[in-house]
């Protein structure tokens, strides 16, 4: 957990940068510190790991006044990444992604398992081959997952990331924004992370701490903040198209159906008409004894003839993941046969299903949250 | 009298292979205690705040270069002798050339450490390096292989001044330059400017692989020398 209490930071030259900022960030919080340029953001992140002095007012990290702990100690427990990557570039990336295990003292052994485990967890495989190489043998991307995988070496329960996707291409950054939503899905760090790009913050953050000036406008999550901007400011930093916003807002953990009807592959054809019958649905999800995802059965595959589920059921084509976006699940299941979305996680295990029934509903409630429907239906017909 | 100096050379290979290694002896005691004494100095004066000092001590040292080696050895004469050391021979000579070897070497010790890119300082101090963890790991490995240039060129420089050290007793090469002018002996003026430029050519290349096998392997940018 981190604290700002009435936190003011005046450089020597008189530039006001961080103007009396009260923030908390809950523990497995992902906080997303956004602005304008020199709004004071990357200013707000160094003084919590005292790279930069506070003039006034107090920090906190679970509990203890920052200024009352070690400051190497105090920086080796929290993740750092800054924008600039800063890749020691005489380094290998086994070695650039154990700095701080190293500076804490861990065995060579138990720093090349971590090393493997984190190149693993941030796509970059295999971890033999990229442990090896020096920063001059990465693209850019590859460069920040590397960034990225150091800032998370020695597990450290807070993350402080000034954008750390900032200096690559929107494709790659999209990509890596959604690995680390589902690393981060995994790992529930406390996160301050910077961005002055609306769609990451949207994207990204549990909250969003809107910044100007040095003032802390307004800290919100992202859908609260859409919908009740606080002032114009705000309305106009996170744009007019809140309904279509507040579409790519949710996620397929929002919409899915986490207890989906389903039947095992090696199970009889009798038992899956059976329990279609009995649950009432047309379609059921089949899963093998691992509870991984292997296809689809629906009333007209039963009719053919076998023994086993396996016999006649439809492989999956597409798969969702708890933190795909709901419009982009939606083109999905346009294109599959069934309509259906199956969502797994990394292990391929079926956790749901996304149909076009719970899919509408819960749009539809996300409609009637908003308090002034006459509003809430001009926005739908804009969006539409 | 080609053939008088491949005469002369012929017939003493001990005693130019003897002036060989005292030259050595002199540039390797000069240039290791340049290469200690700029390099400490170079750390002190790349540290926050110091740049007004760093300007000053650069400054310092390329006067230093300036002064003739001969009037050196001369100032280096009296202080030694007021000190009740030695005042000829190897003693003066080495301190004359440490004191050469310094500018190039201070030089590129500074300009290495106060270039390493902010970024990967700040990376490190965020991650809670020590300062000194930060220049040993970070800034020093970087800054080698400009520390090494500096050194390969103090070194070349050298080798062609401590020829004139002979002149003060300190042995070497020189010892055949002058007793060549001397006693009017061409042959062995000849004699020992080649060997003189065969060292310097020697430790510019020798040095060169030094420095390449020096780079920390990362920032490599040319293929093996
Ligand atoms: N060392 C410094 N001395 C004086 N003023 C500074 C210093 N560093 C930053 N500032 C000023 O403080 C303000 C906030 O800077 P900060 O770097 O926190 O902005 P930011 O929100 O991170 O901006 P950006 O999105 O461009 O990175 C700016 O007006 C900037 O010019
Ligand atoms: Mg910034």
């Amino acid at each position: 957990m981190i604290k700002l209490e009435d936190v003011t930071k005046i450089y020597p030259d008189g530039t006001k940068a961080v103007d009396d900022v009260t923030l908390e960030i809950e523990k497995g919080e992902f906080c997303v510190l956004l602005g304008p340029s020199g709004c004071g953001k990357t200013t707000s992140l160094k003084m919590i790991n005292r790279l930069i002095s506070l003039s006034q007012g107090k920090i906190y990290v679970d509990g203890r006044d920052v200024y009352q702990m070690d400051v190497n100690q105090l920086r080796r427990s929290m993740g750092y990444a800054i924008q600039e990557i800063g890749l020691f570039p005489h380094m290998t990336v086994e070695q650039n992604v154990t700095t701080v295990p190293r500076l804490l003292g861990w065995s060579k052994a138990r720093c090349r398992e971590r090393t493997a485990e984190l190149l693993d967890l941030v796509g970059l495989s295999p971890p033999e081959t990229f442990m090896r190489r020096f920063p001059n043998e990465l693209s850019g991307g590859q460069k920040q997952r590397v960034g990225v995988a150091r800032c998370l070496g020695a597990d450290p329960p807070i993350l402080l990331m000034d954008e750390p996707f900032g200096a690559i291409d929107p494709i790659t950054r999209e990509r890596l924004q959604d690995e680390f939503l589902r690393i981060q899905d995994e790992i529930r760090k406390t996160i301050a992370f910077v961005t002055h790009d609306i769609h990451e913050a949207v994207k990204m953050g549990d909250t969003i701490a809107l910044m100007r000036d040095g003032i802390l406008v307004q800290h919100a999550p992202p859908a609260e903040m859409l919908a009740h901007p606080k002032d114009s400011f705000v309305e106009d930093f996170v744009g007019s198209d809140r309904a279509l916003k507040a579409l790519q807002l949710m996620r397929v953990r929002d919409v899915m159906d986490e207890t989906p009807p389903k039947v095992r592959i090696d199970e009889s054809l009798e038992t899956a008409r059976g329990r279609m019958q009995e649950l009432g649905v047309n379609f059921l999800a089949v899963v093998n004894e691992d509870e991984r995802f292997e296809g689809w059965v629906n009333r007209r595959v039963l009719r053919r003839s076998g023994e086993q589920v396996k016999d006649v059921m439809m492989r999956y084509t597409v798969t969702g993941r708890r933190d795909t976006p709901v419009n982009e699940a939606l083109s999905l299941m346009l294109g599959s046969a069934i309509g259906n979305l199956g969502v797994v996680d990394r292990r391929d295990k079926l956790i749901g299903v996304v149909t076009f029934r719970s899919l509408s509903e819960a749009i539809q409630a996300s409609y009637s949250e908003d308090e002034d429907p006459d509003e809430a239906h001009a926005e739908r017909e804009t969006a539409a | 009298m080609l053939f008088e100096t491949w005469r002369y050379i012929g017939n003493n290979w001990a005693y130019i292979g003897r002036l060989t290694v005292e030259h050595l002896q002199i540039i390797a005691v000069a240039n290791g205690s340049a290469v200690f004494f700029g390099v400490l100095i170079g750390i002190f004066v790349s540290g926050r705040g110091r740049e007004r000092l760093a300007q000053l001590v650069m400054y310092l040292a390329s006067i230093m270069i300036t002064i003739p080696s001969l009037a050196l050895y001369g100032f280096l004469m009296g202080i030694l002798s007021a000190l009740g050391l030695r005042s000829i021979g190897f003693l003066p000579v080495v301190i004359a050339l440490t004191l050469y070897g310094l500018l190039p070497i201070i030089r590129n010790t500074y300009t290495a450490i106060t270039e390493v890119d902010p970024a990967m300082i700040e990376a490190g101090r965020g991650m809670g390096m020590s300062e000194l963890q930060i220049l040993w790991k970070v800034k020093l490995p970087l800054a080698v292989p400009v520390i090494m240039a500096g050194l390969r060129q103090a070194v070349v420089m050298n080798i062609g001044i401590a020829a004139i050290g002979a002149y003060i007793g300190a042995g070497g090469l020189g010892q055949l330059i002058f007793r060549g002018i001397a006693n009017w002996r061409p042959h062995l003026i000849v004699t020992g400017a080649i060997f003189v430029s065969l060292l310097s050519i020697a430790a510019d290349l020798l040095l060169g692989r030094v420095e390449w096998l020096a780079t920390p392997k990362g920032i490599r940018t040319r293929g093996r020398a």
